[in-house]
């Protein structure tokens, strides 16, 4: 692991944003290719943007900090619901509601890290499974705000910056969500590697430690869970504008259970990690679901099985340690 | 990883490269459950249409119907929505179809009148539904529209004080709301209302509330599935029939593939629904034997197979009526006040709501030939969904 964090120190003679350039641009150039060899499939590929966000926030509290949760949806889906109610209540400009589910999810997130961070282990699971079914509960028992099991519909949000209209081929769904993934994934860049994401890697790796040069653990894991909050209210939000209706999966226990496998996929503790899991596992049950609608689970469970016997700490570790041995090699020619 | 990632690469510009659309392939798309716990509904969806397939065959004039099939997994309204719109973009479908859960349907609806599509719902049953655009029709049946008649008929039985026990989500509270407006109209009381989480298998703590409240009959809903049988047999276990309180359901509660585990101390419990397995008609004859000539197994038979089988009648009317051109209000137009019989007895589409209007069965659990089957005693003929017409 501390290999790792090393490589995450800027180096001195690095171009200033260097990383978040190359972050950008690449996210950029896989959303163009999907924009144009794929235009057919814009909706699924929205759809994946708006998973990848939690994937990407659950990355940040258990790639990061170490936290076990399986009730991250939590947060996804308070974002989603918050902004499907103001957007069903009046309010119809996306960045307007883009705003209110970061702030729903903040506050999510905020609360369940309170709760859930106090205690580490089995304990630490339960509880995060604990949140995720009370608000998944209140989901379904409000349903005069939320439309309970029969999902929170008529979400029609306006025109991106008053121009750009939703339509049925999901373009302009595509390419806003795209725009706010490249913001956010260069935020997070920098975020990570700053003072305070360097400590909650050093919490991570060893918590006693860490309270021994005299951090307090508890807030930062608590302000860390904030900030995943946002994130995943992020996806919430871009999920409830784009799709215009918000269900119950989105605060279920399954949609917790799968973003952890995507994030376990890709490898955790990578920003990097978090999207070529989420871009892997839904393209890959995208297709096999559109080949054989019938049998698909029993092809993605192969997957799973097959790349945790290969890969166990994720696809991105065998192209980080090539990466690095490259560099190695260039270092002492 | 990186052969892989090549491979997988590779697969997906293979998958994404398939499907165009030649000129005179009408496309149908149907979306439905065909994975996980809700799976033999959407396989009933496949069978049903299937069925209609080999009696009609596959083209309508010379106009070829393709069927295209998308896993909706389960109540999940995003990815529905996704699948709808990938049917209509990239395969080009002309209709869509299918569609177990109510959110799953709301999701599809705004889709439907910016690409000029009509839908037929085969079994969302949230009345609602079909206000939310002028192209949805639907084949399947409303909670409305079978609960109505079971609260006549519990009161006509002799019921006065009834609790009601019903799963706690959209179409339960459906029951629920519909069941005590009818039966308090008719006079009647109900004395307990409980509304059990979807999750629940122990039903005894409910049981011996509906005892304590001291009701003489049982009402309930819950979907189909496990906990269906767990709450029969709750209800037999704590000798709530042995005590003469009766029980009433919609034919969810009761359905033929459960019968089987129920057994013989299930008989008598009365249910309303619009289809019953052993329903006696030659339709109905005729429908069982195409789908046990299709390779389906008769235990498996569920009322979605019917809804699917019917609402591929519509869809071969509607490309008939528009020679295959896309024009929704037409389409739409050619099955409003459509009549048939149907396997599940004579139907029709209402005009005003583009719901189906059918008969209602009294049935009670009885043994025929050693076998259980839901005995069909007595019928509301041409119901209409009662939350939206009042004819």
């Amino acid at each position: 692991m501390s290999e790792i964090v090393v490589t995450h120190v800027p180096h001195k003679r690095s171009i200033p944003f260097g990383q978040e350039a190359v972050g950008a641009l690449s996210i950029i150039a896989l959303g163009a290719i999907g924009y144009f060899l794929y235009p057919d499939d814009l909706a699924f590929l929205t759809r994946l943007i708006g998973i990848a966000f939690l994937v990407l926030s659950l990355d940040l509290v258990t790639g990061y900090c170490g936290v076990a949760t399986l009730g991250h949806a939590a947060q996804f889906g308070v974002g989603a619901y918050a902004a499907g109610i103001a957007c069903v209540r009046g309010i119809t400009d996306p960045v307007a509601l883009l705003a209110v589910g970061v702030f729903a999810g903040t506050i999510m997130g905020l609360i369940s890290g309170a709760l859930i961070t106090r205690f580490r282990g089995l304990p630490q699971l339960v509880l995060s499974i604990a949140v995720g079914q009370l608000v998944a509960a209140l989901a379904n028992k409000l349903s005069w705000l939320t439309g309970g099991s029969d999902g929170l519909s008529g979400i029609t949000p306006g025109k991106v910056f008053g121009i750009f209209n939703f339509d049925m081929y999901s373009r302009t769904a595509f390419l806003f969500s795209l725009g706010v993934l490249v913001i956010v994934f260069v935020l997070l860049q920098r975020f990570v590697r700053s003072p305070f994401g360097l400590m909650c890697r050093g919490i991570k790796d060893d918590d006693l430690r860490a309270r021994m040069i005299g951090v307090s653990i508890y807030p930062r894991l608590v302000v860390m869970y904030g900030v995943a909050g946002a994130v995943a209210g992020i996806g919430g939000a871009l999920t409830a504008i784009s799709t215009g209706v918000v269900g119950l999966d989105s605060v279920s226990f399954e949609r917790s259970a799968e973003v952890l496998v995507m994030l376990v996929l890709g490898g955790a503790g990578h920003l990097w990690g978090a999207l070529a899991g989420t871009v892997i596992f839904m393209i890959f049950e995208h297709i096999v679901a559109a080949a054989n609608p019938f049998h698909w689970m029993t092809l993605v469970g192969l997957l799973l099985i097959l790349i945790v016997v290969f890969a166990p700490r994720g696809l991105i570790e065998p192209v980080l340690s090539l990466a690095s041995r490259f560099k190695r090699k260039g270092e002492a020619a | 990883m990186n052969k892989g990632a090549q491979s997988i690469l590779a697969l997906a510009i293979l998958g994404l490269m398939t499907g165009t659309a030649s000129a005179d392939v009408i496309k149908v798309g149907v979306i439905g459950t065909f994975s996980g716990p809700y799976a033999l509904f959407g396989k009933n969806f496949k069978m049903g249409i299937d069925a209609w397939v080999a009696q009609n065959g596959n083209k309508v004039g010379n106009h070829t119907v393709e069927f295209v099939y998308k896993d909706e997994e389960g109540p999940n309204p995003a990815k529905s929505k996704a699948l709808a719109q990938e049917l209509l973009v990239k395969d080009k479908v002309q209709y869509l179809a299918g569609i177990y859960f109510t959110p799953n349907a709301l999701a599809v609806a705004p889709l439907l009148e910016e690409s000029k599509t009509p839908l037929i719902v085969m079994n969302a049953a949230t009345s609602a539904i079909v206000e939310k655009s002028p192209y949805i029709v639907r084949t399947s049946f409303t909670m409305w529209q079978n609960t109505v008649p079971a609260a006549k008929v519990a009161f006509k039985n002799g019921a006065k004080k009834v609790a009601i026990a019903v799963s706690d989500y959209g179409p339960g509270i459906d029951a629920e709301a519909a069941f005590k407006k009818t039966f308090e109209g008719e006079g009647g009381a109900v004395v307990e209302a409980v509304r059990i989480p979807l999750a629940t298998t122990d039903f005894s703590p409910i049981m011996q509330r509906i005892k304590d409240s001291g009701a003489d009959t049982i009402f309930t809903f819950l979907p189909s599935g496990p906990p269906t049988l767990g709450f029969v047999k709750a209800y037999l276990d704590n000798g709530l029939k042995a005590g003469g309180v009766k029980l009433m359901s919609t034919g969810d509660v009761v359905t033929e593939p459960d019968l089987p585990n129920i057994g013989d101390p299930g008989i008598g419990i009365l249910s309303t629904y619009h289809y019953s397995v052993s329903h006696d008609s030659k339709e109905n004859a005729a429908f069982l034997a195409e789908l046990k000539k299709g390779g389906a197994s008769l235990d498996e038979v569920t009322m979605t197979s019917v809804a699917a089988y019917d609402g591929a009648r519509l869809i071969y009317k509607m490309i008939e009526a528009t020679d295959g051109k896309r024009d929704p209000a037409k389409a739409v137009d050619a099955v409003k006040d459509m009549k048939w019989i149907s396997p599940r007895g004579p139907v029709s589409i209402d005009p005003a709501t583009r719901h189906i209007r059918q008969n209602v069965y009294v049935r009670s659990v009885a043994k025929v030939d050693g076998k259980l089957i839901n005995k069909e005693e007595q019928t509301f003929a041409d119901q209409p969904d009662w939350a939206l017409s009042t004819k």
